[in-house]
């Protein structure tokens, strides 16, 4: 049955028992979104200077700026999102302790960044202090979300009030769910520098949050913005999850400053997942296009599925 | 029409919609490079934040004619060999006694230093942490097991005091170390070691250095050792130039093993 009559039948038939059928809305039936993303900024306010090889002459804020202005003009719905990793690296960091490099991403447009180990090198505090210093601005973007799902925050109130384990933002024809997850501490931040905050494991964390944007948010498109690298020696990274997290539809990535020019494909239980990291220090933005067509109504269970035949 | 009949029951189900199709379009990573103009509004809000970092971090601080580099693959970390003898002669002039050993981690220099005048920036740039120099003691052996764990967590860390050789066969390596004039080093003797609070934490690995007994906190961060050094080099006429190389003989047999986890030592 086409998908048109087939709405028609239940629209009639919704009206005539007066249950309401919310899957029989009139949202558009498809959309598009554009998902622009940086990782590893690593303070890399300006354009890398003389004598970092190939870096050399890249990078640098300003332009970052002027090349999403031109992108989000052109592309109409999209996002822009980072993997963390956005403190440490330059004089810029060690003056402007990481306030500087927030207020520049909400200048810039930034929707949501997710928390790197390095966002943590000078403690809980001066963290939660960069977070106020960009959320106090006055600028007409709006703040950027912070976003994780298996860190627990329990411990430092300050923090656990300005992170999410997730965000839904919706456009015509694609709603769009974004989540979270960063990297062990062991071995990476001093314990003095992430008191009150836990690691717990990314994939457990992220399998409930998936299954909540999908069935009950009913989002076209999930993303996970992850610090976990792209390919560890360890259980835990981008390669290996799609594997444990089914229904992830894009990971943006960080951590390993890994240079991709283009997406690996990772099949899973649900379909595909497209696995991307762009190097490090804003030398490149990544572009990543969905087009969303929405499935045809169905129910969820029971006997009555002849409907679809 | 038969599924108006099943209509009622259908109701009394949760409706839901089969997840959507989704599909990739355009994928790509777009250099952001010199062929993208400025945003003026960013770069006019930016120019007094440039302009303060110039001021305090372009001072020039001492010249180094040949740079000093952290070496590729199979070459030796002349930078982090500077790096890791400042820290062990700081160390011992804050507690006054000599520091036999001193060591740091390869990951922890993010940058070069390149040929010609340096500026304070540069410092930063190689060493951007906050980490601190702290003096822990270890007996000789324990020394010998963080020289033989940076060996095969990264091929060998940043040290001094210390000649390190691998010799044998990968199948069967012995692994040598002696004090940094050829004398054998006293497993059960109790000495001074400098290295970074960040280590001594757990970071990056060294699980022996988390045995240092006596921690002594010098309150001074590692890149101001470093800035330090610089300063006081210039103030004397002099350059920075690289240490000697040979503080560790590793074939490149054994680094292969090593990169392959193959290697016991």
């Amino acid at each position: 049955m086409e998908r048109r009559d087939f709405i028609a039948t239940l629209g009639a038939a919704a009206a005539a028992s007066a249950v309401p059928l919310r899957a029989a809305s009139a949202a558009p039936a498809s959309g598009r979104i554009t998902l622009l993303h940086t990782n590893d900024t690593h303070s890399h306010i300006e354009p890398f200077g003389p004598g970092n090889g190939t870096l050399t002459g890249r990078g640098g804020v300003a332009r970052r700026a002027t090349l999403i202005k031109q992108l989000r003009a052109a592309t109409g719905a999209s996002l822009l999102l980072d993997a963390g990793d956005t403190f440490q690296g330059t004089p810029y960091f060690n003056l402007y302790k990481g306030r500087l490099d927030y207020r520049l991403m909400r200048m810039m447009g930034y929707d949501a960044t997710t928390l790197g180990n390095h966002d943590f090198d000078n403690g809980v505090d001066m963290l939660v202090a960069a977070m106020e210093s960009m959320e106090a601005m006055n600028h007409p973007n709006a703040p950027f979300a912070f976003i994780n799902c298996n860190f627990d925050f329990k411990g430092a109130p300050h923090l656990a009030k300005r992170m999410r384990p997730y965000m839904v933002r919706e456009f015509p024809g694609v709603k769009v769910g974004i989540t979270g997850v960063g990297v062990a501490f062991a071995g990476l931040v001093s314990p003095q520098n992430h008191v009150g905050v836990g690691w717990r494991d990314p994939y457990e964390s992220l399998r409930p949050v998936v299954k909540h944007l999908r069935e009950t948010e009913k989002v076209d498109l999930v993303v996970v913005l992850s610090h976990l690298g792209y390919q560890m020696d360890g259980a835990y990274d981008d390669l290996r999850l799609p594997a444990h997290v089914p229904g992830v539809d894009a990971v943006i990535g960080g951590h390993t400053h890994t240079f991709l020019d283009v997406p690996t494909r990772l099949p899973q239980a649900l379909g595909e997942t497209l696995v991307f990291q762009v190097g490090f220090g804003g030398v490149n933005l990544g572009r990543m296009d969905f087009a969303v067509t929405r499935g045809e109504v169905r129910a969820s269970g029971g006997t009555s599925m002849p409907v679809e035949s | 029409m038969r599924s108006l009949f099943i209509v009622p029951l259908l109701a009394t189900l949760a409706a839901a919609q089969a997840p959507a199709k989704v599909k990739a379009g355009l994928v790509q990573s777009i250099p952001v490079d010199g062929s993208i103009p400025d945003d003026p509004v960013m770069a006019a809000y930016l120019a007094p934040y440039a302009a303060k970092i110039k001021a305090s971090f372009g001072q020039p601080l001492v010249k180094a004619p040949l740079g000093l580099f952290r070496g590729r693959p199979g070459e030796e970390n002349l930078l982090g060999y500077w790096v890791a003898d400042t820290m062990r002669a700081a160390a011992a002039k804050a507690i006054g006694m000599p520091v036999a050993f001193a060591f740091t981690n390869s990951g922890g220099l993010r940058a070069n230093l390149r040929r010609g005048q340096l500026k304070v920036e540069d410092i930063y740039e190689v060493m951007p942490f906050e980490n601190e120099v702290v003096i822990i003691e270890l007996t000789g052996a324990e020394v010998i097991q963080v020289v033989r764990e940076g060996l095969l967590h990264r091929g060998g860390e940043p040290c001094s005091g210390v000649l390190v050789k691998v010799s044998g066969t990968p199948e069967n390596p012995i692994l040598t170390v002696t004090w940094a004039d050829g004398k054998p080093i006293d497993p059960t003797a109790l000495v001074h070691v400098a290295t970074t609070d960040y280590l001594y934490g757990g970071g990056d690995s060294i699980p022996t250095l988390r045995k240092g007994r006596n921690l002594v906190r010098t309150g001074l961060t590692l890149r101001q050792v470093m800035l330090d050094r610089c300063a006081a080099l210039d103030k004397a006429g002099k350059e920075l130039l690289p240490p000697a190389p040979g503080r560790y003989q590793v074939p490149p047999e054994f680094r292969e093993a090593i990169r392959e986890k193959k290697l016991s030592l």
